[in-house]
């Protein structure tokens, strides 16, 4: 019963730093509708910007998300502007492509610079964990789930408080009506892409701390970042976060009573299912799709 | 017409040449290195062509190819390593594999669009590479299968895999370039266009993607049984890699998706490529960077690919010499009196306490009505009233939550669209929904009367249906436009294509959704001109209208809906003059205000 | 004049769907342009708004250039473009729909709640509905929610594209009610319709296009009783048989 509870919990934590990690993907559908696989690059640029850092500063890992964060910002800028500004008449699928290309630039090039030796980020924490009662709660995990919380509520103030919230999600339900009304979309399509690296980045910076890592590992992030925002219907935040929080608890359930062998796979499954039963995700709202002809 | 003789020959000189210098490199050289280098080509050329058929001519990218030729090869290698029969024998045997799993998983992924498609293909090679891994009293795991050595001399050690590889480029070309000539190509592309309206006019898309999804598979897994003894070891990472996938993804971007030859030429190109940078860089990461640089490169500057980019050029230049050609509708009008088909009595089409409710919304609540053979029967109402939702249930591009529609004798509410279409029953678009990319004559041509394996493979536009489909176009007035892309033609030549292309089905029953909608009067009158002649020929229509003069001119009886509900049902100039009508459609206040059109 | 556009040569892709239009608008009226399918209407709002940039020619507005301008830099000019049809943000709230008309001036609240208040006295339908997303609304009732939003800005010019196509005739009083007390505040406005004479019986101007050329311009009961409007555009069955559609005129009037 005991190791079913810290099961539950550990799962929970960890689905928190998922939901942050898994944000930006969903952001980026949500007002683009471009399937991002490039944010498993990301995050794994995120975890490689922070070890590098935390090596070079000796700041606490977490606390650098501060300065990840705006540095994510910036190559999200970069990557929109080089790549997905020209995308936006290519067929669905061919964005798929073209950003799971843009991955595999990133992911080269992380192997060009950082070898492909597995990494990971040690602060004096690491080991630490809190015992409540029969419980035991890795201190990394938790603070990294604080963290993440704090910043998907402020994401959320961003996009429902705010004239840029406002104008994020007008570009994203009608592009052109919201040019009628001021909005440069192409500006508010760069800024969603830059939030979402961000947000995705702050994640990755999150877990440098409680996984080791290479470049290749972001292949296994597109995966876990993809089955999330489908079990949550693509392009709902509270609907990716409850998703983030399942995929944690499932992986911590399959590692500890299955195999760890068998925790990559998931994802996958998750995919596999939820697409094929209801693809609409499980929270996804079913839209009326016969009358919405694009004009 | 030079241009397209010359570049039809040139385009067979160097498919003749390529194929006789392809197979007699081996007898000229005995080079291993450069053998290799020329079979890993087939390989990906073979691949690229399989990829093409689902991808290029379907338009569902796939990711996933890759898997197939692991498949294949972990099936050739596991009945070699049981049987101690010769791999050769199990290679086909890789091949059917393969194509099962195809099938299997067709049968679910087919049933996604677009980018979950992508999706899904991505986790199939994961998942099997998991499995490849995890397997190991099959697979062996991560330490993979080790095949009998093969016994070839040491000047024709790989000439045997060079062939077989050869042979299945070929074959995988023919099977591409004849899919692409028949009905299955053409029902393939127009899923590629527009797949609602490739159901409305009777393609079985998910056969049609099905079948396309297995062809698409099976040389693969018999590649990929030739390529593991090539090899003579196979592993998971090896065989499920996705970056293979990319690669041969790349391949058929690169020379040019939905042609027959781009992916061939692809498939060399990227090979030579891998090749050249491995031995500069030795591979690996900078590998990795190169290729995905390139992809970006060529989706953004060369989404079309090469071969269909010069094909475009080629034939931008032919038109410039040829000319324009004057082209206008055929606006004429019959001057004479209509008549009426003989009213038969019987019911065509019956909606009985229909509903539909959207996300909160009771769209269409409890809607019955009937429309008899032989009649023009139009269903008006307030926007919002439910009509358009009322249309696409008839349709089936959505079904019923409760009720029951009756076409014909027979209950149709879950029948899927295509297999109403069958039944008699076409329509038209609010918007018009032609394939932009096809000839208006294709257009024309693209509806399937039903669905049979016989068909598939039948020419995609024959003499018989040719003919016809002039005949329609020039019915509607728009044989002058017969060999024009339809993306080009305005909004009112489209519509009355689209009504040519309904024809083409002979339907029972037509369903006319806001015909007059955006047209010029001209074509309007033209179009009411045709609607009454099909009609006399026995023809029934259902039409959405908000043009009220027209539908009082050409229209009995009325339907009138509010609130998802028929509230009344008469003649055009009764229903105008009911109280009933006049409070919910025309609003309590109306003055008794014409709006004319 | 007000509005004044000279030699306007504009179009998509290769063709030029207006080929040398002169417009001249006053002050306060109301001017509707219609003309058959391909005439370009649509093409001149879209250009004047700045969703398309002209390839030559001249748009002045008070004197002012407006020609090539960004949407954005137009709208700060005054002129506001209503859609043509689906302009609302069907996932959002009917208030934050008329409120996104103010993200221009979004730094002033007060001024943006001030003129919020005004429109929702103005449109009760706003008023009754604010809290609900505007894709639960009618059609009519969404043009209503566009015209509010173009209001909120207090624009001097406000251009409307075919306010009529697809509503019923309940909705239809909705909406011209709604361009009735625009003109009463003493807003310009040009619009476009397919309709002749739904458009120039409510408009005090009008201009006949086709063919990307204005064909005729005057006041509007002048144009109505025109019988050349009648073989122009109504097309009579003599000049049908022969009035082809332009091939390939790349059709944004549809």
């Amino acid at each position: 019963m005991t190791q079913l509870i810290e099961v539950l919990v550990l799962g929970l934590l960890l689905g928190g730093i998922y939901a942050l990690a898994a944000s930006g993907l969903t952001l980026v559908f949500g007002v683009m509708g471009i399937v991002n696989v490039t944010q498993g690059a990301f995050l794994v640029l995120g975890a490689y910007l922070t070890w590098l850092l935390w090596r070079v500063l000796g700041v606490d890992p977490i606390v650098l998300a501060l300065v990840t964060t705006p540095i994510m910002f910036g190559v999200g800028w970069l990557v929109y502007q080089l790549v997905i500004r020209h995308l936006r008449d290519a067929p669905k699928a061919t964005t798929v492509l073209a950003t799971f290309a843009v991955g595999l630039v990133i992911v080269g090039g992380l192997g060009m610079v950082f070898s492909n030796d597995f990494r990971s980020v040690t602060p004096a924490y690491a080991d630490r964990a809190f015992h409540i009662g029969a419980l035991y709660v890795p201190e990394a995990r938790l603070y990294g789930c604080g963290v993440a919380v704090v910043l998907l509520l402020g994401l959320w103030q961003l996009l429902t408080r705010t004239w840029l919230g406002r104008a994020i999600r007008a570009a994203a339900e009608n592009p052109d009506a919201a040019r009628l009304a001021g909005i440069d979309v192409v500006l508010v399509a760069a800024l969603t892409f830059s939030i979402g690296t961000a947000t995705t980045g702050a994640g990755g910076s999150l877990i440098a701390v409680l996984y080791p890592f290479f470049p290749a590992t972001a292949y296994v992030w597109i995966s876990r970042l993809l089955g999330i925002v489908v079990l949550g219907g693509m392009s709902s935040l509270r609907g990716t976060f409850i998703g983030a929080l399942l995929m944690g608890v499932a992986e911590m359930v399959v590692s500890t009573y299955v195999s760890t062998s068998w925790t990559t796979a998931v994802p996958y499954l998750v995919i596999l299912v939820v697409l094929l039963l209801r693809p609409d995700g499980l929270f996804g709202r079913r839209e009326r799709r016969d009358v919405a002809v694009a004009r | 017409m030079t241009g397209r003789v010359t570049g039809a020959r040139v385009r067979r000189g160097l498919v003749v040449a390529g194929v006789v210098a392809a197979v007699a490199f081996p007898l000229v050289s005995h080079d291993p290195y450069w053998q290799t280098v020329l079979y890993m080509c087939f390989l990906m050329a073979l691949l690229a062509v399989g990829w093409n058929v689902v991808s290029g001519f379907t338009g569902y990218a796939s990711l996933g190819q890759g898997a197939f030729l692991g498949y294949g090869a972990y099936a050739t290698s596991l009945l070699t390593l049981r049987t101690h029969a010769p791999v050769w024998w199990f290679v086909p045997v890789g091949g059917v594999v393969a194509a099962v799993i195809a099938a299997l998983l067709g049968l679910v992924a087919m049933r996604l669009r677009g980018h979950a498609f992508v999706i899904i293909t991505i986790a199939l090679v994961y998942i099997s590479q998991l499995v490849a891994i995890n397997w190991r009293s099959v697979t062996g795991g991560t330490n993979g299968l080790t095949l009998p050595l093969p016994i070839y001399g040491r000047d024709w050690q790989n000439t045997p895999y060079y062939y077989a590889l050869l042979v299945l480029l070929a074959a995988s070309v023919a099977l591409s370039a004849w899919i692409r000539r028949t009905k299955l190509g053409a029902g393939l592309i127009a899923i590629r266009e527009d797949e609602d309206k490739a159901v409305a006019i009777g393609v079985n898309a998910f056969a049609y993607k099905l079948v396309a999804f297995v062809a698409s598979a099976l040389f693969a897994g018999m590649a990929g049984g030739v390529y593991a003894y090539a090899l003579t070891f196979i592993d998971p990472t090896g065989m499920f890699d996705i970056l293979f996938s990319v690669q041969l993804v790349l391949a058929a971007l690169l020379g040019g998706r939905g042609s027959v030859w781009g992916p061939v030429l692809g498939g060399f190109l990227i090979e030579f490529i891998d090749e050249g940078t491995n031995r500069l860089f030795g591979g690996g990461q900078v590998h990795i960077v190169l290729f995905g640089a390139i992809m970006v490169a060529v989706i953004v500057f060369l989404p079309r690919g090469i071969v269909p980019s010069a094909e475009r050029l080629l034939r931008r230049r032919r038109e410039r010499r040829e000319g324009r050609v004057d082209q206008s509708v055929d606006l004429r009008v019959t001057e004479r009196e209509p008549h009426r088909p003989p009213v038969t009595g019987r019911t065509l089409l019956e909606l009985r306490d229909v509903h539909k409710r959207f996300a909160g919304v009771h769209a269409v609540d409890g809607l019955s009505f009937a429309v008899q053979e032989g009649s023009i029967t139009a269903l008006i109402g307030p926007n919002g009233s439910g009509k358009t939702t009322a249309f696409n249930l008839v349709h089936g591009m959505l079904r019923p939550d409760a009720g029951e529609i009756v076409l014909d004798g027979r209950r149709v509410e879950r029948l899927p669209a295509h297999r109403r279409a069958h039944l008699g029953l076409g329509r038209t678009f609010q918007i018009t929904r032609l394939f932009p990319e096809m000839t208006v004559l294709e257009n024309v041509v693209a509806p399937l009367p039903r669905f049979s394996w016989r068909r598939l493979a039948a020419g995609a536009v024959s003499g018989a249906e040719a003919e016809r489909a002039r005949e329609l176009l020039a019915f509607v007035g728009m044989a002058a436009f017969a060999g024009k892309r339809a993306g080009e033609l305005s909004f009112g030549q489209q519509k009355l294509v689209e009504i040519a292309q309904t024809l083409m089905l002979d339907p029972k029953l037509i369903l006319l959704d806001e015909p007059s909608g955006g047209v010029t009067p001209a074509i309007v009158e033209r179009m009411v001109d045709r609607i009454r002649e099909l009609n006399a020929g026995g023809k029934t229509f259902l039409i959405v209208e908000h043009n009220l003069p027209l539908v009082a001119e050409l229209c009995d009886p009325v339907v009138v809906m509010a609130a998802g509900k028929r509230i009344a049902e008469d003649s055009a100039a009764a229903v105008q003059a009911d109280p009933v009508v006049l409070d919910a459609y025309l609003g309590a206040d109306w003055n008794g205000e014409r709006v004319e059109a | 004049m007000f509005l004044r556009v000279r030699d306007l040569v504009a179009g998509y892709g290769f063709g030029d769907i207006l080929q040398g239009v002169e417009l001249d608008i006053g002050e306060g009226t109301v001017t509707c342009i219609v003309g058959p399918n391909g005439a370009g209407k649509s093409t001149v709002l879209r250009t004047i708004s700045g969703l398309l940039r002209p390839r030559r020619g001249s748009i002045e507005l008070d004197g002012r250039e407006i020609a090539g301008s960004s949407p954005r830099a137009v709208l700060e000019q005054g002129v506001v473009q209503v859609p043509q049809s689906n302009g609302v943000f069907p996932g959002m709230s009917v208030r934050d729909n008329v409120l996104l008309g103010a993200y221009p001036i979004r730094r002033d609240r007060a001024l943006v709640a001030r003129r919020y208040a005004a429109l929702a006295e103005k449109f009760p339908i706003i008023a009754e509905r604010a809290g609900e997303p505007a894709g639960n609304l009618s059609g009519g009732q969404r043009r209503v929610v566009e015209c509010a939003r173009a209001l909120i800005l207090q624009p001097r010019v406000v251009l409307l594209d075919e306010p009529s196509v697809g509503l019923d005739p309940m909705a239809l009083k909705l909406v011209y009610g709604a361009i009735e007390l625009m003109h009463a505040a003493g807003t310009t406005i040009l619009l476009v319709e397919q309709n002749v004479r739904i458009g120039l019986s409510r408009a005090t101007h009008g201009v006949v296009m086709e063919g990307g050329r204005v064909r005729m311009s005057g006041v509007a009961g002048a144009i109505l009783g025109d019988p050349a409007i009648g073989e122009l555009y109504l097309g009579g069955r003599a000049k049908a048989a022969t009035a082809g559609e332009a091939p390939g005129a790349g059709d944004s009037d549809g």
